[in-house]
């Protein structure tokens, strides 16, 4: 029993074996997944390796990354976020229902972060206090957020994306996309905060084994709430991006991305039953999602195969886990 | 915690057993009443069969939707499932009278076989059923891409009866619907397969230790979801009088919605078709309410999300895992 409750904390795990090279496998293993997938896109068509796509593959790489962070944190605590493509396209709107200059990129950033709390709040407040699955909770937020935004835009949002935005959507530094050094600031700090604090452990804790967490005197109400919230702001400053990038709104931005970040989640080892996830692994998976729907893009395959191919990915990649858990006895 | 449990015991047995039913008939009756004060033409025959009509491909769907989700399930395929049916049939009966028999059966059958592959994949693979059947759903999307990027084919006249048919003033459609609704009902109720679908649902550890045949469950449920979806299909073109590529995105999650606000816990175990019919009412009915309350299109979602909200945090009864 004491051995299933260490084993399926990361707190117990890392005590028990610092820096074993097995420990070190098992958690950053699936990173060498990309150097493989990109010596393959060399392979198959040399234009992948360009300089040129390459830059234009971290343009597309960051807002996904983005949102598949906080969906991974959301999948730590064992739930699941559907409602941040429909945050997405909001912050998206709020971006377009400004004046259209610099000067209200601030405005713009609150007001958006600020429906994002309240969206998080509303979700994690559903979860824990009414004990609604996570899956139906978001779900509801997901429809109530499209509504709202449908009825405020009659439709079709008309304005423009502030010049600051589509510059940090879709222009570079250097040939480095400023979405991408954003992603990396924000990465950087989810990191430490997963991995290194206080805060990132109980949220391990309080998926790994809520019982566990409630013996140590946690308060996994607040960390779950705490882990929608931040969903929610990661999906509103992805949505501003990918607003920046496209440079024109309509209601649908970010169309796809629940399932996508939930797709990247799978595949970088974030587990569903909740408990074992890092940032490293939800980045994994976004870059193996963008790498190939780039690398089929420049082979000329018909898009349609592109979600035959996706399809395949995320149920062969949990496949493979699933039995990696049961082979490892957990 | 001790006085929920007190007042929960006051309730009377047939009350507390259908708690979910109660509920979705209190809001059906809440919703009605609201209608009788904003138009008196909301409560005439003709606008109860309007909506009834109205409600046909989402109580489809959710019936079968409801069987994976009882089983402890969940099947996120059924959007796609739906859009390549409804393509294949316009596009392969392609207003050929003769071949209108030979296409639907097939249709259905692929439904089912669908089914059995999500049920085969999710014992196969042991991965979760949302894993199996979201990435089921991307690769028929993709398949029914690869058959038509626009609607295809077309059908012929009498087909749609199956959408605007009236038999004895009741619409054809609805009526199959809630025909096949109430068998599925009895078959949950009296079949020992059925029962068992309550079983695993409720506890899948247990289910193993009593010998249920987990495969065989499975496949049913799944297989029963395939053949709603295609039913949906078939529906939709007789509708539109043509098959669309994009024509069942929106019921993949769409379906969900009715299955819960007829009290079916999401977690499986619980609940039952019957609910699940009168949720699907249920919305048809708040649009319908909304439409001559002359609200904007627009906040029906609103008010579809607050109901949602609504139901699912009134009637709690999730164990809880601490």
């Amino acid at each position: 029993m004491s051995e299933r409750v260490t084993a399926s904390t990361e707190l117990g795990r890392a005590v028990a074996r610092p820096w074993s090279l097995r420990a070190g496998f098992d958690r950053f293993g699936m990173i060498l997944i990309l150097p493989l997938l990109l010596g393959l896109g060399a392979i198959l068509s040399p234009a992948f390796v360009s300089a040129g796509n390459l830059s234009n593959l971290l343009l597309q790489f960051a807002p996904l990354a983005i949102v598949a962070m906080g969906q991974a944190l959301v999948m730590i605590v064992r739930g699941l976020d559907l409602s941040v493509a429909s945050m997405m396209a909001t912050a998206a709107v709020i971006a377009t229902s400004f004046s259209g200059s610099d000067r209200d990129v601030t405005a713009i950033f609150a007001v958006a972060l600020l429906i994002g709390v309240a969206i998080g709040l509303l979700n994690g407040l559903l979860v824990t206090k009414r004990q609604v699955s996570p899956f139906l909770a978001t779900l509801a937020t997901m429809i109530l957020l499209q509504g709202f935004r449908f009825a405020y835009t009659q439709g079709a949002p008309s304005g423009n994306v502030p010049p600051m935005l589509r510059v940090l959507g879709a222009e570079k530094f250097h040939g480095v996309p400023y979405n991408a050094l954003m992603l990396l600031l924000l990465a950087g700090a989810l990191a430490i905060v997963l991995h290194r604090s206080a805060f990132g452990r109980r949220i391990l804790i309080v998926g790994g084994n809520p019982v566990t967490a409630r013996l140590f005197g946690i308060r996994s109400d607040l960390i779950m709430i705490a882990c929608y919230v931040i969903s929610s702001c990661l999906a509103v400053v992805a949505g501003l991006i990918l607003s920046g990038y496209v440079g024109l709104v309509d209601n649908w931005v970010g169309q796809g991305y629940e399932l996508d970040s939930i797709v990247a989640c799978v595949v970088g080892q974030v587990s569903l039953q909740g408990g074992r996830g890092s940032i490293l692994g939800a980045l994994t998976g976004a870059a193996v999602i963008v790498i190939i729907s780039n690398e089929v893009l420049l082979l000329g395959v018909p898009i349609q195969v592109q979600l035959i191919i996706k399809g395949t990915v995320i149920v062969v990649a949990a496949a493979l886990y699933a039995r990696r858990d049961i082979t490892s006895g957990q | 915690m001790s006085a929920a449990v007190g007042a929960r015991r006051q309730l009377p047995p047939w009350l507390r057993n259908n708690a979910g039913l109660a509920g979705v008939l209190a809001l059906i009756g809440a919703v009605s009443v609201a209608g009788a004060v904003a138009s008196d033409r909301f409560l005439s025959f003709n606008n109860f069969l309007n909506v009834f009509e109205q409600t046909t491909d989402l109580a489809l769907v959710s019936i079968g939707q409801t069987l994976t989700i009882l089983s402890g399930g969940i099947d996120l395929s059924v959007g796609s499932l739906i859009s390549l049916t409804s393509c294949l049939t316009s596009g392969l009966i392609n207003n050929n009278p003769d071949r209108v028999m030979g296409v639907v059966i097939a249709v259905l059958a692929l439904g089912i076989l669908v089914g059995f592959i999500n049920a085969g994949l999710v014992v196969a693979l042991r991965v979760h059923p949302l894993i199996v059947t979201l990435g089921m759903g991307a690769a028929l999307q993709g398949v029914t891409l690869l058959y038509t990027l626009g609607p295809v084919g077309r059908v012929p006249r009498g087909f749609n009866f199956l959408a605007y048919g009236r038999v004895d003033g009741l619409p054809f459609g609805a009526v199959i619907a809630v025909l096949l609704c109430v068998l599925i009902a009895l078959l949950l109720r009296y079949l020992p397969l059925g029962r068992q679908i309550y079983a695993l649902g409720d506890d899948a550890s247990s289910a193993r230790l009593v010998g249920l045949r987990r495969t065989r469950i499975l496949m049913l449920v799944y297989g029963a979801s395939g053949f709603c979806c295609a039913a949906t299909g078939l529906y939709l073109v007789a509708r539109f009088g043509v098959g669309q590529p994009y024509t069942g995105v929106n019921y993949t999650l769409a379906s969900i919605t009715p299955v819960v606000l007829g009290g079916t816990l999401l977690s499986g175990g619980k609940g039952g078709v019957i609910g699940t019919l009168l949720g699907a009412f249920l919305i048809a009915l708040l649009n319908n309410l909304l439409n001559f309350m002359d609200v904007s299109k627009h906040y029906q979602l609103v008010a579809q999300a607050v109901i949602i909200i609504l139901a699912v945090s009134v009637y709690v009864e999730r164990r809880r895992t601490v």
